[in-house]
């Protein structure tokens, strides 16, 4: 059976963990409990964190060359991630794996210039707005409309769940180019900067304490230019970038695990024989399995991108698969350790409160990116051939 | 692509496999299962020449010093079927003699036998039912009464069991003659029997005494193939409810038009998807490959496990009726995956080493 690691990639990988195991310990350190805190946010400390990898040759592991990248495969892109993910640090997220990568397959080629070498140089941070009120699941009745105006379109329109749209500069949106009945085959995708006259971006806070956002756009101008891809073509570029999605979930189920680990070591419960070990060892036993194969779905993802391939069906088992197995390690673990488990946002909380955080966090694992029900319609039918 | 993780040759020995196998269909398995011997000799001889159980057994015994991931790609072809015969344990059985042998020499013999077409029993219960202490020069079997597959049918024993008292594993093969058999019903189309202890290991039969870890290494390469077979198995199980999906209407539709359905279907192929993922990966490389776990071998087992008896569970569900009865395969599925999931013994111990291994000791792998 072929295998998809070779020794050079694992080269990279230990380089890749001197070169981190290297970097300011406080840089890290501050980098790392901003992205525990929130992820989706990459504030200070974690864009000072990505701007230091940037300038050390440390970002853009598949890209080519010639926009600053390494020029590497997909598979030491998946392992950068899985890394970082492991680390808990910021890996870049929907910039570096969505819309980059979005970008370097539909964009134009200015586009291609102009925005990748920007991405690279951490000085632009996407956030995506593709969902509405009225438009969750059912993305193709979406009603944000472009209409043309110019050399370019109006927008106008209300987003929401537009998560790091309060920090972000650019703002990755799906509109209405066509008619309503056209559905997905009347939308387009735009690039629009988060300070364009006419953009209001209002936060909505999550149970998690995980920040998101509405945004409303009032005839906000966009150039023709900042079209990615033709017009009423878009379903093509969300499509490709919700793939890219749903691939790169990946090593934080192995990090919860860990912490719970720590939390049963303390106990004695991790390697002792009495029926409450024995309970516990069954349950983590069952986790570590299927953390790998969580690692075995990512990678799969990847080998297909390095391949040229596209991972439909593949994608969307990764991301049920990850994010169901994150949210039960959360709730599972918290069941081990009983009533103390309740404690939250303390030093001295068992698991360092990770796991009670990951719980309150974790529904969005299962709907963000496409429900979970979504997904295995997807499934049914790209993979298994099941009539709509 | 059918099988994209297959290399070409692999790819041309499961075509071959697949060709060899059409002769099995669910009339072919009953009327076998109904047998005493469970499975035709003539067939067995035949599968003696194409010479599966052997292909990765070194050439100076006879074989083709192939890979075990080889010998896999056979064996799930066989599960696909849900054929029943002593490959399984024989395939399993040489694995863990040519391991534990490692450059010695002393089964050379009982695997040449193998090339010849013997067929072997493995006794290595899972759960420690049985072990070995020393009696004279020899060792005498103790413990619970065991079920081993194909005990019965077997020409010989291959007994991989604790030596009390020590962290070590007797590997030892014995005639099955001189062994107190009764054979039992089983769950599937896999024939067992009971062995009692009693029996006395002699100094004259082929053994070795390896570290428990190196046999438990063993084992778990064996153990793959096993894997293997459940991989095939939960394959077929997808294709024949996909395709009974589009052919049954209910309401005047395909009942895989109905979301209910196509998320059964959803969770069926994940659950394939892992159990192919990490057979694939333990099969393809080798326990010290810096690229995978240590407990890969056993993670496979019980995903396969695990995900054979999930995939025919919700097969017959989304069957129906039709799929409760002896004249749909799907009832040999159904049967062999508890069966081939039980015979790794219980779970719930599989998990403790896992837990063990991966978790406390962090054995291997990229992470
Ligand atoms: C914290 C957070 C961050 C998010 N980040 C972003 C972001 O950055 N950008 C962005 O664009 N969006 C984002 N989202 C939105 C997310 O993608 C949507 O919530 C998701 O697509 C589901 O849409 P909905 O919430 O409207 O639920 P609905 O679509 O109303 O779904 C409700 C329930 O009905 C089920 N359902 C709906 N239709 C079907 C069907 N056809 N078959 C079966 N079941 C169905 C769903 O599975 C779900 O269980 C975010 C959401 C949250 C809460």
């Amino acid at each position: 059976m072929k295998t998809v690691i070779a020794d050079e990639q694992l080269t990279f990988l230990s380089d890749l963990r001197e070169y981190l195991d290297g970097l300011d310990p406080e840089l890290v350190a501050a980098a790392r409990a901003e992205n525990i805190e929130d992820p989706m946010q990459p504030r200070t400390h974690c864009q000072a964190f990505l701007r230091q990898l940037g300038e050390d040759g440390w970002l853009g592991i598949s890209w080519p060359k010639e926009f600053g990248g390494q020029g590497r495969t997909d598979i030491e892109h998946w392992l950068f991630a899985e890394e970082l993910y492991n680390r808990r640090l910021p890996n870049g997220l929907l910039t570096f794996n969505v819309v980059g990568p979005t970008i370097m397959l539909h964009g134009n080629p200015d586009q291609r210039r102009e925005y990748i070498s920007r991405i690279m140089d951490g000085e632009i941070i996407f956030a995506i707005s593709y969902s509405e009120p009225d438009a969750g699941s059912d993305l193709a009745s979406l009603r944000t409309r472009a209409v043309a105006d110019g050399d370019g379109y109006l927008l106008s329109g209300q987003k929401i769940w537009s998560t790091g749209a309060s920090i972000a500069t650019h703002l990755w949106v799906a509109a209405r180019t066509g008619p309503p009945e056209a559905r997905h085959r009347g939308l387009s995708l735009f690039i629009v900067p988060a300070d364009s006259p006419g953009i209001t971006i209002t936060p909505i806070i999550t149970q998690g304490g995980e920040r998101t956002t509405s945004i409303f756009f009032d005839d906000v101008r966009v150039p023709a230019t900042q079209r990615v891809g033709a017009e009423n073509d878009g379903w093509k570029t969300i499509t490709a970038a919700l793939n890219f999605e749903r691939m790169f979930y990946h090593n934080e189920p192995r990090w919860e695990l860990r912490q719970l680990a720590e939390w049963a070591d303390g106990a004695g419960l991790l390697d002792g024989s009495t029926a409450e070990s024995y309970e516990l060892q069954t349950v983590m036993g069952e986790h570590a399995v299927d953390v790998e194969v969580c690692r075995l779905m990512a990678l799969r993802g990847a080998a297909m991108l390095a391949a040229g391939q596209v991972p439909y069906a593949e994608a969307s088992t990764n991301k049920i698969w990850w994010g169901e197995l994150r949210q039960n390690i959360c709730s599972t673990g918290l069941d081990l350790i009983g009533a103390e488990g309740t404690v939250v946002d303390t030093d001295g909380a068992p698991a360092s409160g990770h796991l009670v955080h990951g719980l309150m966090s974790s529904p969005v694992w299962r709907f963000g990116g496409g429900t979970n029900e979504i997904q295995l319609d997807i499934i049914a039918n790209r993979g298994w051939g099941m009539p709509r | 692509m059918k099988h994209p993780d297959y290399t070409d040759d692999e790819t041309a020995l499961a075509d071959s496999a697949e060709g060899w196998l059409k002769f099995v269909d669910n009339g072919y398995l009953n009327k076998q299962e109904q047998t005493d011997n469970g499975y035709e000799e003539q067939r067995w001889s035949e599968l003696t020449d194409l010479g599966w159980a052997s292909i990765a057994l070194p050439e100076r015994v006879g074989g083709a010093a192939g890979t075990l991931a080889q010998v896999g790609v056979a064996l799930r072809e066989c599960g696909r079927a849900g054929y029943a015969t002593p490959l399984l344990s024989t395939a399993r059985a040489v694995t863990l003699l040519d391991l534990v042998q490692g450059r010695d020499t002393v089964f050379d013999g009982v695997l040449r036998g193998v090339v010849a077409g013997n067929a072997l029993a493995l006794v290595a219960p899972p759960d420690g039912q049985l072990g070995v202490r020393p009696d004279g020069d020899g060792y005498l079997l103790e413990g619970r009464a065991s079920t081993v597959e194909w005990l019965a049918q077997a020409d010989s024993a291959v007994f991989a069991v604790p030596v009390a008292n020590t962290d070590e594993v007797l590997v030892a093969v014995l005639q099955t003659g001189g062994l107190d058999i009764t054979p039992v019903p089983s769950i599937d189309n896999e024939l067992q029997a009971t062995l009692t202890p009693g029996a006395r290991v002699g100094a004259d039969v082929p053994a070795v005494v390896v570290p428990a870890a190196a046999a438990a290494r063993a084992l778990g390469r064996a153990d793959l193939l096993r894997a293997s077979s459940m991989v095939g198995g939960c394959e077929a199980v997808l294709d024949l409810t996909a395709k009974y999906a589009l052919e049954r209407h209910q309401f005047g539709q395909p009942i895989g038009a109905f979301q209910a359905v196509r998320q059964h279907l959803g969770r069926m192929s994940m659950a394939l998807d892992a159990a192919r993922l990490s057979t694939n990966e333990a099969l393809s490389l080798e326990p010290e490959s810096p690229a995978r776990p240590a407990a890969m071998d056993a993670v496979a087992l019980f995903v396969a496990g695990r995900s054979y008896v999930e995939v025919a569970l919700t097969a017959a569900q989304l069957h129906g009726g039709i799929g409760t009865t002896v004249d749909h395969v799907l009832h040999h599925h159904y049967r062999r995956a508890k069966g081939m999931q039980l015979r790794s013994g219980r779970p719930a111990n599989r998990l403790r080493e896992i837990h063990r291994s991966l978790v406390v000791r962090g054995d291997g792998g990229l992470w």
